[in-house]
């Protein structure tokens, strides 16, 4: 059992959802995976050497994964409230749409 | 085993909260990644770390839960029988690597330094430092939501 091929995998499945998904709320969950597969990483290592300082640094991983989720979160809420969807294809093909009847008006 | 199996179970839970079209089933599988997170680390013996899992877990869901269901888009079609078993079975391959392969050295150091140590004094002034942060945050909310309140009731 190794625990830095577990937090790679982890990482690996994050970075795939975050490149494929189209939903806000889905990269959402991918970016709480990334996260997850580095405090994993760090906390595995520490509980390894014996050493206290590596779930330490977890503590501050946490809080900046916390104000991470707090500014996708907004960044949701905005784009929901002005789109009326938190799909990022129809936002673009939203916006595309737009830019061609502006180009056709002038 | 114990390891094994928990390593399995937070792959196979990290692709349904992928995968899955509902977003509530997703979330839902997102509450057992962090679970078999937390489970990990209780066996490993870090129980602090598992108890701040635990605790920003049940957080990031619950607010997960609610914008979910009021800001997701609903799905058009329901996640088939036959696309969970394939995603479950796409997690067990994936943990495989996991459990049979080793790339870690000999990492035994015999530190001395335990958590409150290693918080308070050597990492004392970061967390200080993020706590201000945190703090003044939370500040600038209640600010802004109080100004709008007051040019609501005017």
């Amino acid at each position: 059992m190794d625990f830095v091929i577990l937090s790679l995998v982890m990482l690996v499945i994050g970075i795939y959802g975050l490149l494929t998904n189209r939903q806000l709320l889905k990269v959402f969950i991918s970016v709480e995976l990334i996260a997850t597969a580095a405090t994993l990483n760090f906390v595995m290592l520490a509980s390894s050497t014996g050493a206290g300082l590596g779930q330490a640094f977890l503590i501050l991983a946490f809080s900046t994964d916390t104000a991470v989720s707090g500014v996708i979160l907004a960044l949701l809420v905005i784009v929901s409230k002005k789109y009326g969807t938190s799909d990022m294809g129809k936002i673009i093909q939203m916006l595309q749409d737009k830019g061609e009847s502006e180009d056709e008006a002038q | 085993m114990i390891f094994e199996i928990l390593a399995v179970g937070l792959i196979i839970s990290a692709i349904l909260a992928l995968f899955l079209d509902e977003v509530v089933y997703s979330v839902a599988a997102l509450a057992g990644t962090f679970l078999f997170t937390a489970l990990i680390y209780v066996e490993n013996g870090a129980f602090f770390a598992a108890i701040f899992q635990f605790a920003v877990g049940v957080g990031t869901l619950a607010i997960l839960f609610l914008s979910g269901e009021m800001l997701g888009d609903k799905p058009t079609k329901k996640t088939s029988t036959k696309r969970t078993g394939a995603l479950i079975g796409v997690g067990a391959v994936l943990s495989l690597p996991a459990i049979f392969l080793n790339v870690s050295g000999s990492t035994a150091t015999n530190s001395n330094l335990d958590f409150g140590d290693a918080l308070w004094n050597v990492r004392g002034l970061d967390v200080v430092l993020q706590a201000i942060v945190i703090l003044t945050v939370a500040l600038g909310i209640a600010i802004v939501l109080y100004e709008k309140k007051k040019k609501g009731d005017q």
